[in-house]
């Protein structure tokens, strides 16, 4: 199996073989993502059509030495799908080259996808319910935690508080993880 | 904020993007000048990526690949523009110099003018081609997405099951019709609108072992809607089921049956 490295040198001397095994590797869980967010299949559909493409045009730029290009990939996703989910523009740093993104551990392959699948939500089933929630909110519809506390009606400092636990727990739980996987 | 955010989970929450007003901009003008606490945002934002993780599986139809690909020939390749530099003349000193200059200086202004309206009108076209493309885009989806539909209604070994309301669901009606050797499924069919924070969920239940999720949705109306799934190929189905679950869906049902149909 060609690395992402490999394949990205591969797609800036124009081949499109090493854009369709990117496709293959990471569209399925783009796809997701996208859904997740929008629950609307053809606007899901053309923002992950938009985004190989994008890669496709901006490939020359990719450093993989600056972060990683999963990475990169889904930050991008999450980022289309909440401006579309709220009719906005997207924001700035959406390029390649300034987007640097550190993934704790490689999903370049199916088996290391499923495993952090079950990593992913084993530490969130781990979460009191009012946790999970609110990280759900945050990631999934893009809201801070003023717009969470006003959704909820929850005080903003437990919001803060749910918040905060919530991310220190998944850090430590996959960064823990990461550590023996 | 002068120094360094104080706990390690300020850069976790950045990264989500949770923080608003004074705390947010804050953190962004210190990490504007601390490489040590961009590298830490760089770590926090792939933790905060992997949530993507969390979303129930959901694979995209095969029409996204080959329109990606026919897009890579239907697109010109990004070609450097270099525009020509034009030097300025020498315009020569004196009465005739002066003379030059009060006829070029309106004339460069106008220039400048017609510049900027070109410019202008360049963007707007730009904005222009860029939204016909992009409805050229949903169009095209739309007929790929019914060519798709066609080919499995018409294949001779496709299955349809009729789904019911179980009693005191409300009220629904849907008929999927399943192709095993293709893989594919067409649901048809309307219901309420869920409950807030609920979403239907399409369950195959095979012959053996635990129902396979087949989709989420989510009707905003009780209108009649149709669309298309992935399902494991060579599987045989025992019964179809609708099932109301928590936004997003379940990876196993865990809510009450709304629409249930025997597949034999």
């Amino acid at each position: 199996m060609s690395s992402d490295a490999a394949l990205m040198e591969r797609l800036v001397e124009r081949d499109e073989t090493a854009l369709a095994a990117l496709y293959d590797r990471y569209g399925g869980m783009l796809s997701s993502v996208l859904y997740r967010i929008l629950r609307d299949t053809q606007a899901a559909e053309e923002i992950l059509q938009d985004i190989f493409h994008q890669l496709w045009r901006t490939s020359a730029r990719f450093d993989p030495n600056r972060g990683s290009l999963p990475g990169w990939l889904m930050v991008i996703a999450r980022n289309r799908a909440i401006s579309r989910l709220r009719q906005r523009r997207p924001e700035a740093g959406e390029q390649l080259v300034e987007n640097t993104i550190i993934l704790p551990c490689s999903v370049e392959s199916d088996a290391a996808q499923q495993e952090l699948l079950g990593r992913v939500k084993g530490a969130l089933d781990g979460l009191p319910k009012e946790q999970r929630v609110a990280l759900e909110m945050a990631y999934f519809e893009g809201f801070t935690h003023s717009e969470i506390a006003s959704r909820t009606g929850d005080p903003l400092g437990t919001v803060k508080t749910r918040l905060r636990s919530a991310v220190e727990t998944l850090r430590r739980k996959l960064g823990e993880q990461s550590a023996h996987g | 904020m002068n120094g360094h955010p104080t706990r390690e989970e300020d850069f976790d929450l950045y990264a989500l993007g949770a923080l608003d007003g004074d705390e947010k901009q804050a953190i962004e003008s210190h990490l504007a000048a601390c490489s040590e606490c961009a590298r830490k945002l760089a770590a926090a934002k792939g933790r905060m990526a992997l949530l993507a993780f969390a979303a129930p599986r959901v694979e995209p139809s095969p029409g996204v690949k080959e329109r990606l690909m026919r897009q890579l020939h239907s697109t010109a390749e990004g070609r450097a523009y270099s525009p020509a530099r034009i030097e300025p003349e020498s315009m020569g000193g004196g009465f005739f110099g002066r003379w030059w200059a009060a006829v070029l200086a309106p004339a460069a202004v106008a220039l400048a003018l017609a510049t900027i309206f070109l410019w202008i009108q360049n963007n707007r076209l730009h904005d222009e081609d860029q939204r016909l493309q992009s409805a050229l885009r949903t169009q095209q989806n739309q007929i790929d997405e019914l060519r798709h539909i066609a080919d499995v209604i018409q294949a001779h070994d496709t299955v349809s099951v009729l789904l019911k309301p179980m009693p005191g669901m409300g009220q629904g009606t849907a008929q999927v019709l399943y192709n095993s050797g293709m893989g594919e499924l067409v649901y048809d069919g309307w219901i309420s609108p869920p409950p807030p924070e609920k979403s239907y969920q399409l369950w195959m239940v095979p012959m053996d072992g635990n129902p396979i999720s087949v989709g989420v949705f989510n009707p905003v109306t009780a209108d009649s809607s149709t669309w298309m799934a992935k399902m494991p190929q060579g599987v045989t189905a025992k019964a179809f089921a609708v099932t109301l679950e928590p936004a997003g869906g379940m990876p196993h049902p865990t809510g009450p049956q709304v629409l249930v149909g025997p597949a034999t």
